[in-house]
């Protein structure tokens, strides 16, 4: 048994590979011309390279945040690469075709849905290789909708009205230190406008992926969906094996309008780093949804990936009537460390929040949940429900829950409940009594464990994410 | 109205007289109070706690025995105990009353013996060390006396030991310490009640608490803490307590808000098969502050907690919550179970919990529930149904809310003093006494 479970343990980072692209990428370091550099080669307009330098000075001025249960050597900021695109982008590629082969097999590998399979799908695919969107499908049809979705670099030059409105908006520039640190140096991400009234025609996807050494990646995504709309997001996250540790700071702001529902999927296995814990992604990102009247936003997430998550995304509840919920798988395995959770603002009247969150450490790694549930004086009648459940594989890893409730009004409902137990001892049993061998039962537990979770994803996710808990997990049993 | 002055609160008891040991301990103590940072809104532990309070205590000075003139057996009625009284932090022999138990020792720190002082250096400052706590140097700071509680082994104390600290003295506001030491041997057992009260005209008072408790081997100790102090009064206490093998402590936490009240509650199960249960109750109104911070270390394998806590909160008063369990590595077969539900009565008052877990053992059962809400509006109906009255059907729940707890104390006396604090808070004396109300 326990050398099966080394073997399995052992299992290779399937996404692991490096592409050889030539690759632009700034030297290390960080300052005012490096922002001005990186602005100047989107040819941003000044008001954004204003903004940028904000970002840029307040971030110097700011400490990097040492609150959550991780631990990990300080990261160098001047041993960052802060821009990094694919050479051959400078033609700029008109379509799939011209797109350079060597980028698609790594999407082929990824197993993302570029040609046949994103038609299949019907998703619209805005991959973003390193920082710059290479190729982005489904326009035309997205189009006829009204729908924008393109690169946030595209978006400042078409809808530069909106960008200007609403960047910054939910998550400002001198948030916390790594939002900051986006917001001066972000390289590019997806924007998404749905007009009013429009349910989009098709599920929008991103997949990012780190692929140059030594660079950070800052992408930016933000989302408005206007009055009585309604879209569906889905976000997946690779990374090739480095032996360093790779930087990863996002920011991702939702905007929803009166009446509109935001449904945003993430998928994330960032490189997690070896069995040593050397190597990996430092995912240290920032979400954050804004919900005006009867709006609603929904964060799904499993995470499986990188060495450091510090992830929290979270809804505020400014609206009357409006719903946040937050539904969250967090694996982590190895020496793998994640800090993650979410925060539900109540501020307008009726609103109501649902967190479930599912945690599953093994190995040697640690996961905690840190939550917070706030309701304003104001939030007559808010509700939330909060159930964070934590399984542990092994007895050396770490389960934690830290979640922060602030209530100021009396007529407002919060509950939370926790419990941390290992795989039952039972359930096993049960299921070896009836044939399964131990990995397919652990594997059918974990699954049964985050069914609530999964059942919110959109299909294709939900397989993935079932398979890769199985490939995570596989053999952490004993 | 200045701020509150570190420099002068470390030396404030130096010119007391003191015997030479206790002279000793403020020394040191003071160099612990310089040296600890001071909590910030930053600092995690005093999030939700701010030391504002305390800027009102520019006053600060030492406290002076002021004039008794009260029955301290009238406190709670009925209760057959060893007492020690202290009015303004020194201690009064008049009011108290001794009862000689063979195999336990009851006695203030500057009536110490030479076997008395054995016992409190091997044991004194060992569980508070205080790294975490400035206010536990302060304690240290303000050291003038104390309680020893010595239980031999397998003595069955017959009486509960009663310890009353009395606020008098209504010639200005005061500073002090409360100290208590106590240590059960292996397979002894003890009833403890600690009890804060102010008589009327009590001016302001900063008390700094600190009571540590040694259960031993097979040992099980009875612990109430009951805060009643009035409401300008500020008390920043701690109390910490270590399990040995197969060791039990139940406590119970009663709470009273105030200026500022907050109690650090820190346990620690040292050996397999200890086992505790922890009850807090808060009730808070006005603009008065209570915090209540505990935290379970399962250092070792079996062992077992079992924690309740409920507030009541009205008005413009905030009560704060954290409850912390941390289960070590080597902790396997750990159970833990903890509860905190607040009752929110006013659109003013805020309420802010955390319950943590903490675990880095696999086999475990470990869960932790926290709620928020105003009374249930369908068991306000039920009663309103039967023609109870909305306030009086009001006040029935909040008295059943926190008489589950109430329930469980062992000692009737006590639990119906504890019964009589809760009607009069909810403003309802014509409760029906005893038994679960509601």
């Amino acid at each position: 048994m326990s050398e099966q479970i080394e073997s399995l343990l052992k299992q290779d980072y399937a996404a692991g590979f490096v592409t050889a692209v030539e690759s632009e990428t700034l030297p290390p370091g960080l300052d005012e011309n490096v922002v001005r550099l990186i602005s100047a080669k989107k040819g941003e307009p000044a008001w954004l390279t204003e903004w940028r330098l904000e970002a840029y000075r307040g971030w110097r001025q700011m400490a990097e945040p040492t609150w959550a249960h991780v631990h990990f050597p300080p990261v160098d900021f001047d041993a960052v690469s802060y821009y990094s695109a694919p050479k051959s982008m400078a033609d700029g590629p008109k379509s799939l075709d011209e797109v350079d082969p060597e980028l698609l097999r790594t999407y082929e590998k990824l197993g993302i849905p570029l040609h046949e399979r994103a038609k299949l799908a019907g998703v619209a695919v805005d991959a973003v290789f390193d920082s710059v969107s290479v190729v982005t499908t489904f326009k035309e049809k997205l189009h006829e909708a009204g729908v924008v979705f393109c690169p946030i670099s595209e978006a400042v030059h078409t809808h530069p009205e909106l960008v200007r409105k609403y960047l910054g908006s939910v998550v400002p520039r001198r948030d916390n230190f790594y939002a900051a640190l986006n917001s001066a140096v972000f390289s590019d991400g997806s924007f998404v406008y749905i007009p009013p009234g429009v349910r989009c025609p098709m599920e929008l996807s991103t997949y990012f992926r780190i692929n140059e050494a030594k660079t950070g990646q800052f992408e930016r995504t933000l989302i408005i969906a206007d009055e009585g709309s309604h879209v569906s997001y889905l976000e997946g996250c690779t990374a090739p094996m480095r032996d360093e540790n790779q930087l990863h700071a996002a920011v991702v702001e939702l905007v929803a309008l009166k009446g509109a529902r935001i449904k945003y999927s993430t998928v994330q296995n960032w490189y997690p780093g070896d069995r040593d814990g050397k190597g990996g992604i430092y995912n240290f990102v920032t979400k954050r949804g804004l919900c005006h009247d009867h709006a609603s936003i929904s964060w799904t997430q499993v995470e499986t990936g990188s060495a450091i998550t510090w992830k929290y995304p979270s809804v505020v509840l400014r609206g009357d009537h409006s719903v946040g919920e937050f539904y969250s798988v967090a694996l982590t395995n190895n020496l793998q460390q994640a800090d993650t959770g979410t925060k539900m603002i109540h501020l307008g009247r009726n609103t109501r929040s649902t967190i479930i969150s599912k945690g599953i450490s093994a190995g040697r790694s640690s996961n905690a949940y840190r939550g917070l549930v706030r309701i304003s004086p104001r939030a007559e009648g808010a509700r939330n429900y909060t159930q964070c459940d934590s399984l542990l594989i092994g007895d050396r890893c770490g389960a934690h829950t830290f979640p922060y409730i602030e209530s100021r009004n009396a007529s407002a409902t919060v509950e939370h409940e926790a419990t941390t137990s290992k795989v039952s001892e039972d359930q096993l049993f049960l299921c070896r009594q009836r044939g399964l061998d131990a990995e397919k039962a652990v594997s059918m537990i974990v699954n049964g464990f985050c069914r609530e979770v999964f059942k919110e994803l959109p299909m294709e996710f939900a397989v993935e994410a079932g398979k890769l808990l199985e490939v995570s997990l596989e053999g952490s049993v004993g | 109205m200045g701020a509150f002055d570190r420099n002068l609160a470390a030396t404030l008891y130096a010119p007391r007289p003191a015997p030479e040991w206790i002279r000793a301990l403020r020394e040191t103590a003071c160099a612990a109070w310089g040296a600890a940072p001071w909590p910030t809104r930053k600092t995690e532990a005093w999030k939700y706690t701010a030391l504002d309070a305390l800027d009102a205590t520019a006053w600060l000075r030492c406290a002076e025995a002021g004039e008794p003139g009260f029955d301290a057996a009238a406190l709670v009625p009925g209760l057959d105990a060893d007492r020690l009284v202290f009015v303004n932090g020194c201690y009064r022999a008049e009011l108290s009353c001794l009862g000689a138990q063979p195999g336990v020792r009851v006695v203030n720190f500057r009536a110490a013996n030479s076997g008395d002082r054995a016992t409190i250096d091997g044991a004194l400052g060992q569980l508070a060390t205080g790294t975490d706590n400035p206010f536990v140097a302060l304690n240290g700071c303000w050291l003038d006396d104390g309680v020893l509680l010595h239980v031999g082994a397998g003595v069955r104390a017959r009486r509960p030991v009663h310890v009353v600290h009395v606020g008098a003295a209504p010639d200005g506001p005061s500073a002090h310490a409360q100290r208590l030491l106590a240590v059960l041997g292996r397979g002894a057992e003890l009833d403890l009640v600690e009890q804060f009260v102010d008589l009327p005209g009590a001016g302001e008072s900063l008390v700094a608490g600190l009571s540590e408790l040694r259960v031993g081997e097979g040992a099980r100790l009875g612990h109430c803490r009951l805060h009643g102090e009035q409401e300008r009064a500020i008390h920043i206490g701690a109390v910490y307590v270590e399990l040995a093998r197969d060791a039990r402590c139940e406590s119970l936490l009663f709470a009273l808000g105030g200026a500022l009240k907050r109690i650090d509650f820190r346990l620690r199960h040292r050996g397999q098969g200890a086992s505790c249960r922890l009850d807090g109750i808060y009730l808070a109104r006005h603009r008065q502050h209570v915090d209540l911070h505990t935290t379970v270390e399962h250092e070792v394998a079996h062992a077992t907690t079992e924690q309740v806590c409920r507030g009541i909160v009205d008005d413009a008063a905030r009560a704060v919550f954290n409850g912390r369990i941390h289960i070590h590595p080597q902790a396997q077969k750990s159970s833990a179970e903890l509860s905190n539900r607040n009752l929110l009565l006013s659109d003013e008052a805020e309420v802010d919990t955390k319950p943590e877990l903490e675990i880095y053992a696999d086999d475990v059962r470990c869960s932790h529930g926290a709620t928020v809400s105003r009374i249930d509006e369908k068991s306000l109906y039920y009663l309103l149904t039967r023609g109870i009255g909305r306030r009086e059907a009001e006040v029935l729940l909040g008295y059943g809310f926190v008489n589950e707890l109430v329930s469980r104390v062992g000692d009737e006396a006590l639990a119906a003093t504890l019964r009589e604090v809760v009607r009069d808070w909810l403003g309802q004396p014509g409760l029906p006494a005893g038994g679960d109300a509601a």
